[in-house]
């Protein structure tokens, strides 16, 4: 499942998206992974995470099966794109594999 | 049709030797063309064979790296390091060809490719269906050994060399080929002057001796002028006829070296061509210095002979004709048509001739370019078209 925003604030990411997934046994991180498995790229990546932010769906979930029939399909983000796009950059910065492969 | 050759035809001339080496070069070009494209088409062929023999090693690593890169990505978490291989070394890129580690030695990818040369390393690139720690693109990188391009410079040069001496060796076959029929033709006119020339013999002594034995001082002036014309006119074939003579059998003949008096014999040919030369009112300037040359006479005289009919043959009515004699230098300037300056290296080739209102065969100056080469002799021309032409000899 994708992730959780709850509010408009200084620490976007932090604010909004690390509460509900804490409450979430597949962490962001291993979720992180999961959208490099099917996106690879930055910008790909980044794109994917805010349509899915956006337009939560099944069909595009990169969650298993499983997954989604016991925790669900996230409600839709209400924050704006510029915020979409902050968190999802503090959230790339913190999980990405460039420049941390050694 | 077969044909006998003697020694002059043996000779290449300069026009045939032209037309061969313009046939040569062609050839070669050809050749070497040809065998500069079956030389890259070796070439991509002897690399694609070694690329290819690559690729299964190379696939079978990039499927281990995959397996590790798997790995990696399942516990990015715990481990950071790089899988790395003895065997090969490897780089990942992302979808968007940014990359996300390498440890390549050539930077610079062809993504189109799947496998390539790069300086002295050779690339292999996988395309991943799983985008393991969001990798797309795994580049195995191998040093390029260079054997087989050994191999193929080997090749290259072994066969190559002995494919090029048949291909020349061809060449040579068909260069004789081509003068052939140039070659033959001229041996059938060599057959044919050479059967005219004994039927000239007889009349035309008849005719000289006639001409010599008629008492002139008394006969009418129509008629006297109507004598120095067949004079004329048969002192031109007679100079003809020795030069064919000479062609056919004289030349074969040992020279009979001797002291000539070059300026008693000039004056003794002038005085030969003086009809002539007054016929078309034609002056004879000379400056003759007291010379004398070591040389066959009769081959002097053929040489005297053919400069002097030509300076007549080609000069304008009322013209002029200087011959300078000095020790080691002889020239004959006459004030005639001239010959354009790129045919001056063709006009000692043989029946070759500029100006067809005059008679000949075109034989005269191959004679004296013969004899002036044999006594080891120098002949050089200057012309100006329409203004005259000079011939100096220098010994």
């Amino acid at each position: 499942m994708g992730l959780t925003l709850v509010g408009v604030a200084e620490g976007v990411y932090e604010r909004n998206c690390v509460p509900c997934h804490q409450a979430l046994p597949s962490t962001l991180q291993q979720m992180f992974k999961r959208y490099l498995l099917v996106y690879s790229g930055e910008k790909n990546l980044k794109a994917s995470i805010k349509h899915y932010l956006q337009y939560p769906d099944r069909s595009i979930s990169v969650m298993s099966d499983l997954f989604i029939q016991r925790y669900g399909i996230k409600s839709k983000s209400w924050l704006s794109d510029a915020e979409l796009d902050e968190a999802i950059e503090v959230y790339w910065d913190q999980f990405k594999v460039f420049g941390r492969l050694q | 049709m077969l044909v006998s050759k003697n020694r002059a035809t043996n000779s290449l001339l300069k026009s045939e030797k032209r037309s061969l080496f313009r046939f040569l070069t062609l050839y070669v070009a050809m050749v070497s063309l040809l065998f500069g494209l079956i030389g890259v088409l070796y070439y991509q062929s002897a690399q694609k064979l070694m690329l290819s023999d690559r690729r299964a090693d190379l696939t079978k690593y990039a499927y281990i790296q995959t397996k590790r890169l798997k790995l990696l990505h399942h516990f990015f978490d715990e481990k950071r390091t790089y899988p790395r291989d003895p065997r090969f070394v490897s780089a990942i890129y992302d979808i968007e060809l940014v990359p996300i580690f390498s440890l390549l030695e050539q930077p610079q990818i062809a993504f189109d490719k799947e496998i390539y040369i790069i300086g002295d390393k050779i690339h292999f690139i996988k395309t991943l269906d799983t985008y393991y720690l969001g990798a797309k693109y795994l580049i195995l990188e191998v040093e390029n050994s260079g054997a087989w391009l050994e191999n193929f410079w080997r090749d290259v040069i072994l066969y190559g060399l002995v494919a090029f001496v048949l291909f020349m060796l061809l060449g040579l076959y068909l260069a004789k080929l081509f003068v052939k029929p140039m070659r033959n033709s001229m041996v059938l006119l060599d057959r044919f002057i050479k059967d005219t020339t004994h039927e000239l013999n007889t009349p035309l002594t008849a005719i000289l001796a006639n001409i010599e034995m008629m008492d002139q001082e008394i006969m009418a002036e129509k008629n006297r002028k109507k004598l120095t014309r067949i004079t004329v006119a048969a002192k031109m074939v007679s100079v003809l006829y020795r030069d064919l003579t000479y062609l056919i059998l004289e030349q074969e003949k040992e020279s009979i070296e001797e002291t000539i008096a070059l300026k008693a014999l000039i004056e003794e040919r002038v005085e030969y061509f003086d009809i002539l030369a007054r016929s078309k009112q034609i002056t004879i300037e000379l400056k003759l210095a007291k010379v004398s040359l070591v040389m066959d006479r009769q081959k002097c005289i053929r040489v005297l002979d053919n400069l002097l009919s030509n300076a007549i043959k080609y000069n304008h009515q009322g013209g002029r004709i200087v011959i300078v004699l000095r020790e080691g230098y002889l020239s004959i300037e006459d004030t005639g048509v001239g010959i354009a300056h790129k045919q001056i290296p063709l006009m000692f080739d043989r029946y070759m001739r500029f100006n067809q209102s005059e008679g000949g065969f075109g034989i005269g100056l191959s004679i004296v370019k013969k004899i002036i080469d044999e006594k080891g002799l120098d002949i050089h021309v200057t012309s100006k078209e329409g203004r005259g032409t000079k011939m100096v000899i220098v010994w």
